[in-house]
């Protein structure tokens, strides 16, 4: 594990993580623009477009990692507990919607949310998580 | 694990954003420690107490000190 401080982890976390929400967003764009000049896109090309919008993704996921390896002991340990949380979370709501899918009660979940599931679920545990070691005695 | 941390820190007129900088974590850390709610790794605990020029036992109490007396 790399040595640095918690101030330094998070420079360069912030330094990489825009730089890839820059280009995910070129990409998104860039990449349904190109398929609307196809009447029916071939499937090669919707598939290489597909991973290339996932790609960037890949790459927050492993800066989020990094961040987690690189941070001090304590934020880590919130972190991974909200980790877990988020995937706990995000694991119940899939089970719960299949089992209402099973049944007819609901239609098919678009896979394509279990990303965004994670990442609200982790976002809001975290945010629950640190906002309770900041009470009390916390200095502005 | 019960601390000194605040008040050794009170002594030298610092804040908790001063000792985080000092340690190279966050102030959420500290205050965390300094409430109890997180005890340190032994590398940090070595940390704080070469930066306050003490020894770990007179900075951390696991509550536990008279149970080796008692043996002893």
């Amino acid at each position: 594990m790399a040595q640095v401080t918690f101030r330094e982890a998070n420079k360069r976390y912030r330094r990489a993580f825009i730089p890839v929400m820059v280009i995910y967003a070129v990409v998104v764009f860039g990449g349904s623009y190109l398929l609307k000049q196809f009447e029916t896109p071939p499937i090669w090309l919707s598939a290489i477009v597909a991973l290339i919008m996932a790609a960037p993704i890949g790459g927050v996921l492993w800066l989020m990692w990094r961040l987690t390896r690189e941070t001090d002991e304590y934020t880590r340990q919130q972190q991974m507990s909200a980790m877990a949380a988020g995937g706990l979370i995000t694991a119940f709501i899939s089970v719960m919607w299949g089992f209402l899918e099973l049944y007819n009660v609901v239609p098919s979940m678009w896979t394509f949310l279990v990303g965004p599931i994670f990442f609200l679920s982790y976002g809001l545990v975290y945010r629950f998580v640190m906002k309770r070691s900041c009470e009390p005695g916390f200095e502005k | 694990m019960i601390n000194s941390l605040r008040e050794l820190r009170a002594e030298r007129g610092w804040s908790q954003g001063d000792l985080a900088d000092a340690l190279g974590v966050s102030r959420q850390s500290i205050n965390a420690l300094e409430t109890g709610k997180f005890d340190p790794s032994l590398p940090l605990a070595f940390r704080i107490a070469r930066l306050f020029g003490k020894g770990i036992e007179e900075i951390f109490d696991d509550g536990l000190g008279h149970v080796k007396k008692a043996a002893e």
